[in-house]
């Protein structure tokens, strides 16, 4: 295949965000350079065209200000209802997302893009609720003014010094596939609000007039103007590649911004990005930071999240990378990405960089000479405080005070010693001052007591003692050696400590997210783990809470404390988050308002749940290594739960080839129990037929008392096989009566006597026993079925029936002289379709026989129980409790 | 000398009425009621049939079966269950020579008994003609004939006619005819079976979709009717 054809394949990039775009709606921006051209007018001028052409077009929100001829554009379109939001007392009428999505309809209209929603609205902007219309797939055509635009946010307001609040991030606007310009000139412009026709809120007035001048207006024009030519550039190009049409379209320029922590980051990410924009470029943003340098400052760490996100927004890329040479490590960088030019901000001049020419832009500009370096203009940030090398922000007055101490100490001691020791080891008591310090408090309080020891070295030990003056020249110098000395020993045991310190706290954070991790990999059942990560979250945050899917609905699995229940906006929240993989709730894009953040779970196979928490600090954001934790947990949690839902899956697949088990042993006892008997009635009846006549009298009447056996066998068993399926549907309707407990017992023998006749059966009876509630007929059918048991199983010593009373119950027991059951099986010999001894079961019956035992005394509100073996190592008793009724008999 | 048959099977109902019937048709009666008992009976009873039922309480019925070709020949009728349809196929491919399936009626159950006896009567070898239902065969001089008019097969036709015709009356599981007519290397190939069959049936059958002569035992196997 030649260079060519390959090139001209259609670019795969090109085509994917082609087809992303067609799952969603269209977005259609008019884009204004200023209130009052007429983009509202321009908007509904369209809709009512398209509307008039037979499209399902509606009006979801329109600002006419009461302007006539807009709002004779917008009657006869259909109108969404406003919601009426009370706030604050105030009835405000916003938008209506939810109505609008229920509607769904072809194509929308919603006004003013960069208006920001009032609190507890689903999202605090409404860009954001045109992104959920653009993902419902509805169309949407919405107006914008230029100095909404998040990267010209800056330059607006430097121009016409006024500062816009509120933005619409770039992507937006990039992502939009259609923008029309609604341009009119400033003279024109001008004009229509000397003539009222452009709409001002009273209070605005004076500002917006100072902004309506001609310079502003021009400027806007043009700043509009070019964004669209870029927008079409940028449409041309994206044109070009998905019909894989040959270049010149490849963009040449490549831009690289080099971002730091300090607070101009934001301020030379924007630049870049407008940079880009003008050049038509690709840009990239990244960070450096040394492998031991990490900082700690959680202030610098979320300043360069920020401008990390925020360049993002603006369209870049960003990374972050880990190099000790980071000019080294950003040009190979730069070569590797072929990046054309590289800005970053202006730094901040030192006498020492002026006078070395050192430091990172010159380092850049000297190493890279074929690269284009771009050093921004940043505004004077307020110099940050130059408190880290003395311990940033932490509270520096135990270790101020503790230097003191230690001084005062180091003094006291260096006097007792004075007259054992040389003035110049004296030094050294007030070092190990030094380095205690260092050792307890850090290099902050180190400095500190080198400087008090410095000064009290002086005044006490040398002459003139007392003064600060010292006589003998050799002394300075030896002083001073001893300041620098204590010093840098000071802050450099210090900094050891700092770091230990640090490794420490990281230790410990690692070993709660093993024992973490150890925990939930010992919880198998969902419910186990669960409960162990709420606890977790709870212990290291605010409340927590899991939600889990649940045929497509998130419900609340668990929540700590466990009385904690959500609001329906945090539930609203959650099933957002799980919707779109996102975080919401408390200071997010959606529901900021809410005191719970919700965080996507996600595992390899998919979206596992969302996770909710409140943060102990509601009014700060997470801190970094706060961020970095939650991540973890929230990782570990999503596989445990996902671990023990694939558990899950595996029992229940467990538990349905059981079922399948026992459906096939029931399948197979059923066809044995039932063929058997018929295939003696069968055998015995054709053969009566065919050699009746032949046979001896003996021989006949033979087969014909086991045809009436057989038969009575097969609706014993069929009898069963109702029985059971009437108690397992409820079906079966039980009696309670007052029922004579030797009455029924006498029943039971007397009939089982008549079915077994070659079978003992013995009955037994305590005198004076009281009633039992029970269905008497039931009650026998259990005696009997425990009766043919023990003939079928029980040997041919026959079998006893005996009832007595033991407190306040009368119990039944039927006991054989069998072998009797093994004890693993006592437990089991209930369960349906369980049969003792040969499990090819040829002899035991249906293997229902206990089952419905069981099935009709736990209805009469009885209990069961089995006992082998009952006498002398044989035989196998069971047992029926009944609760005894105390009632008189009648005499 | 009346002809001697043991019945094996634990179910007294089925013994209690088996063992009439065959007194009253003239066969002196064996039984037993567990593997042990038969494999002695076969041993010192020699009893000219065997029905054997595959369930047994001490031992499995085909190990019973197997054991006992070992030192007899005498022919063994299984008796099993409808669904227990591979047990059945394995006991005729360990050499029982039919099978019936419960519940029975004792008629059917004695056509296949004398059926079973008459065949052990003549070796296998020696059976070379069959002349029933219209149809002959003369295995010998490899002439088949419908109604008296000669039928042309194929060398494959005649090898499996002829198995059937050598086991007439009994049923042959496919295992058996695929390992005789096509080899041992083809036992699993049933298509061949189906195919052949069809083409024989049309040849040799009055009417090829009624097939009378050549029954088919449902996922077993084949039987050749209207025999001896």
């Amino acid at each position: 295949m030649s260079e060519t054809t390959r090139d001209r394949r259609p670019d795969p990039d090109a085509l994917l965000a082609l087809t992303a775009e067609e799952r969603r709606g269209r977005l259609k921006v008019f884009l204004g350079a200023a209130p009052g051209v007429g983009k509202t007018y321009a908007m509904l001028q369209n809709a009512r065209r398209l509307k008039d052409e037979g499209r399902d077009v509606v009006i979801g929100l329109v600002e006419t200000h009461g302007r006539v001829e807009t709002a004779a554009l917008a009657e006869g379109l259909e109108t969404l209802p406003r919601k009426k939001i009370d706030y604050r007392g105030r009835v405000i009428e916003e938008f209506d997302l939810d109505a609008a999505l229920a509607r769904k309809p072809a194509l929308i209209v919603v006004d003013e893009l960069a208006h920001s929603n009032p609190p507890d609205s689903r999202h605090p902007k409404r860009w954001q609720d045109v992104e959920d219309l653009l993902d419902a797939r509805i169309n949407v055509w919405t107006a914008l003014n230029i100095q909404h635009l998040e990267s010209l946010a800056d330059v607006v307001s430097r121009v016409t010094g006024v500062t816009v609040r509120e933005t619409v991030p770039d992507s937006v606007l990039q992502r939009a596939h259609d923008v029309v310009l609604v341009d009119i000139t400033p003279a024109e412009l001008i004009q229509r609000l000397h003539d009222g026709k452009v709409y001002l809120p009273e209070t605005a007035k004076r500002a917006t007039q100072k902004f309506f001048t001609p310079g502003n207006l021009t400027a806007l024009r043009e700043i509009a103007l070019r964004r669209t030519a870029d927008r079409v550039d940028d449409q041309m190009v994206a044109w070009l590649r998905q019909n894989a049409i040959e270049g010149p379209w490849e963009t040449s320029e490549h831009l690289l911004v080099c971002i730091g922590d300090d607070e101009t980051a934001e301020n030379v990410v924007g630049a870049a990005a407008r940079l880009a924009t003008q050049l038509n470029a690709a840009w990239i943003a990244v960070h450096v930071e040394a492998p031991d340098g990490a900082s700690e400052d959680p202030a610098r760490l979320t300043r360069l999240d920020a401008a990390l996100r925020l360049a993002e927004r603006l369209g870049g890329e960003t990374r972050r990378m880990i190099a000790r040479d980071g000019v080294a490590e950003v040009l190979r960088f730069a070569r590797r990405e072929n990046v054309t030019q590289i800005v970053v901000g202006r730094p901040r001049t030192t006498l020492w960089r002026r006078l070395t020419g050192s430091g990172f832009v010159a380092a850049l500009a000297a190493q890279a000479p074929d690269i284009a370096l771009h050093v921004v203009n940043t505004p004077e940030a307020p110099r940050a405080k130059p408190s880290v090398a003395l311990g940033s922000h932490k509270n520096i007055w135990p270790g101020f005070v503790a230097a003191l101490a230690a001084v005062a100490v180091a003094v006291g001691l260096g006097a007792g010693l004075e007259a054992a020791l040389d003035l110049s080891d004296v030094y050294m008591v007030f070092l190990l001052a030094v380095l205690a310090c260092a050792a307890s408090f850090g290099p902050s309080s180190a400095v500190i007591a080198s400087l008090v020891s410095f000064f009290a070295y002086n005044f006490f030990f040398i002459p003139p003692l007392h003064t600060f003056t010292i006589a003998k020249p050799q002394e300075v110098l030896s002083l001073l050696v001893f300041l620098v000395v204590a010093v840098l020993t000071g802050s450099l045991a210090g900094r050891a400590r700092e770091q230990a310190t640090a490794a420490g706290r990281r230790a410990h954070d690692l070993a709660a997210l093993y024992d973490f991790s150890r925990k939930l990999a010992g919880a198998a059942r969902l419910d186990d783990v669960l409960w162990a990560s709420a606890t977790h979250l709870q212990k290291v945050f605010g409340a927590a809470a899991v939600l889990l899917p649940r045929d497509g609905e998130l419900q609340l699995r668990t929540t700590w404390p466990p009385d904690r229940e959500l609001s329906p906006g945090e539930t609203s929240a959650a099933q957002w988050a799980f919707d779109k993989q996102e975080i919401s709730g408390w200071r997010t894009g959606t529901l900021p308002n809410l005191p719970m953040q919700f965080r996507p779970l996600s595992s390899p196979r998919g979206a596992v749940g969302v996770c909710g928490f409140t943060p102990q600090d509601p009014d700060h954001p997470l801190a970094p290594e706060q961020e970095r934790e939650l991540a973890a947990l929230l990782d570990q949690i999503a596989l445990a739960i996902d671990r023990s839902l694939l558990i899950g899956e595996a029992v229940r697949a467990a538990a349905l080839e059981d079922n399948d088990k026992l459906r096939s042993t029931l399948l197979s006892s059923l066809s044995h129990d039932l063929r058997t008997p018929l295939a003696s009635i069968t055998g015995a009846v054709t053969t009566l037929r065919q050699f009746g006549a032949q046979m001896p009298e003996n021989d006949r009447d033979d087969l014909l008392a086991s045809i009436e056996e057989e038969s009575a066998r097969l609706s014993r068993f069929v009898a069963n096989l109702l029985d059971m399926s009437r108690i397992e549907s409820g079906a079966l309707k039980l009696r309670h009566d007052f029922v004579e407990p030797a009455e029924i017992v006498r029943a039971a023998a007397e009939r089982a006597k008549k079915v077994f006749a070659n079978f003992r059966i013995g009955a037994s009876v305590a005198p004076d026993l009281p009633f039992i509630r029970a269905d008497a007929q039931m009650l026998q059918q259990v005696l009997f079925n425990l009766l043919d048991n023990a003939h079928k199983y029980g040997g041919e010593a026959g079998a006893v029936l005996h009832a007595r009373q033991e407190g306040e119950t009368v119990v039944i027991s039927v006991t054989d002289d069998g072998p009797g059951i093994k004890p693993a099986d006592l437990q089991r010999i209930f369960e349906k379709f369980y049969r003792g001894g040969r499990p090819d079961g040829r002899k035991a019956g249906t293997g229902l026989g206990l089952s419905i035992c069981k099935g009709l005394v736990d209805s009469m509100g009885g209990t069961i129980e089995a006992q082998s073996p009952a006498a002398r190592r044989r035989g196998t008793r069971i047992l029926l409790r009944f609760p005894a009724v105390r009632m008189k008999a009648e005499p | 000398m009346n002809k001697r048959i043991l019945v094996v099977d634990d179910e007294a109902p089925i013994q209690r009425f088996l063992k009439p019937a065959l007194a009253a048709s003239g066969y002196d009666v064996l039984t037993a009621e567990n593997g042990r008992q038969a494999l002695h009976l076969i041993a010192t009873g020699a009893p000219d049939l065997i029905v054997l039922d595959l369930g047994l309480p001490d031992m499995d019925g085909k190990e019973v079966l197997e054991q006992a070709r070992q030192f007899s020949q005498a022919p063994v009728i299984v008796l099993s269950a409808r669904d227990r349809e591979a047990e059945k196929i394995a006991a005729l491919d360990l050499g029982a020579d039919d099978y019936v399936e419960k519940p029975f009626a004792i008629g059917e159950f004695m056509a296949r008994l004398r059926a079973a006896l008459r065949h052990a009567a003549r070796n296998e070898k020696e059976i070379l003609r069959f002349d029933a239902g219209g149809l002959s065969v003369d295995l010998e001089r490899r002439l088949v004939s419908r109604e008296g008019a000669s039928v042309k097969l194929t060398p494959k036709e005649f090898d499996l006619l002829a198995v059937l015709v050598r086991h007439a009356g009994k049923v042959v599981t496919h295992r058996q005819i695929l390992a005789q007519v096509w080899g041992p290397a083809h036992v699993e190939d049933t298509q061949y079976l189906r195919v052949f069959v069809g083409q024989l049936r049309a040849k040799i059958e009055p009417s090829p979709d009624a097939p009378r002569l050549i029954q088919t035992e449902a996922g077993v196997g084949y039987r050749l009717c209207g025999g001896e």
